[in-house]
């Protein structure tokens, strides 16, 4: 994902601002890392450039 | 029929494949968006809606429930996020939202608990999926913000264009396709 993603993306439960937290870039991509709910405090992963926003109940990769 | 779930079956069962309704609503929205525009692909699936939106030069934010449809939406070179429906996102941030939703009445038995499901199955209305999309549509596009929705005949056209029309959306057709066994629609829906 690209940092500017951050104006767009919110916690999809309360709505709230996000933090990031950077472990891999590679130029304008973030490529590992995780965003924080500035207000729950739920952490999301970011994993192969792609940020997980499903909340944590419906985190799992089996389909529904 | 063209969306038979057990015909697409066999094809395929991680992501559903772009067919006649996407490239309908890839072709209304590749007419609809402008230069410089911020766009969901909402449900991108294959991805083919919001690379159409890009070449018309948006930003394209392409949303899917499934991991293997937001793969390859980054690998075809869209702004991936994995979430469901419109959650993930800030309030009025989308001069453009546009969903090819999961539409298909299903019954309960002949359901099969994966990915190819979630793509086509709009449980036994049809409407299961696209109620809460438009429940959240009209928090996160932008005052004048349009959504395109694919609806099919199959799912209740007026039904769903009654539940837009309930949620302070007004309605217009901006493409229409017959078929055999259903009409497919684009609906733009502004405020």
């Amino acid at each position: 994902m690209k940092e500017s993603l951050m104006e767009i993306v919110c916690c999809p439960i309360d709505k709230a601002d996000l933090e990031l937290d950077v472990e891999e870039r590679e130029g304008e991509e973030i490529l590992e890392g995780s965003l924080t709910c500035t207000e729950c405090g739920e952490v999301y992963p970011i994993e192969d450039g792609i940020p997980n926003l499903l909340p944590p109940d419906m985190r799992e990769d089996a389909a529904a | 029929m063209t969306r038979d779930l057990a015909d697409r079956r066999g094809v395929e069962t991680e992501v559903y494949g772009a067919a006649e309704d996407s490239e309908l609503l890839a072709g209304a929205a590749a007419d609809l968006v402008g230069s410089g525009w911020t766009v969901l692909d909402c449900g991108t699936g294959s991805g083919h809606v919001g690379v159409r939106m890009r070449k018309a030069g948006a930003r394209v934010i392409a949303s899917d429930l499934n991991p293997h449809a937001c793969e390859r939406a980054r690998e075809a070179g869209l702004e991936a996020v994995r979430g469901d429906l419109l959650d993930p996102f800030r309030s009025g941030v989308f001069d453009a939202v546009a969903f090819n939703p999961p539409y298909l009445p299903t019954e309960p038995e002949t359901e099969w608990d994966d990915w190819m499901e979630v793509a086509l199955s709009g449980g036994q209305s049809g409407r299961a999926v696209i109620e809460p999309f438009l429940d959240g549509v009209g928090r996160v596009l932008a005052p004048d913000g349009i959504a395109l929705l694919l609806v099919s005949s199959l799912t209740g056209y007026e039904s769903v264009l009654g539940y837009a029309g309930d949620r302070g959306f007004e309605t217009s057709v901006v493409a229409e396709e017959s078929f055999p066994f259903e009409t497919l629609s684009v609906v733009a829906l502004t405020r």
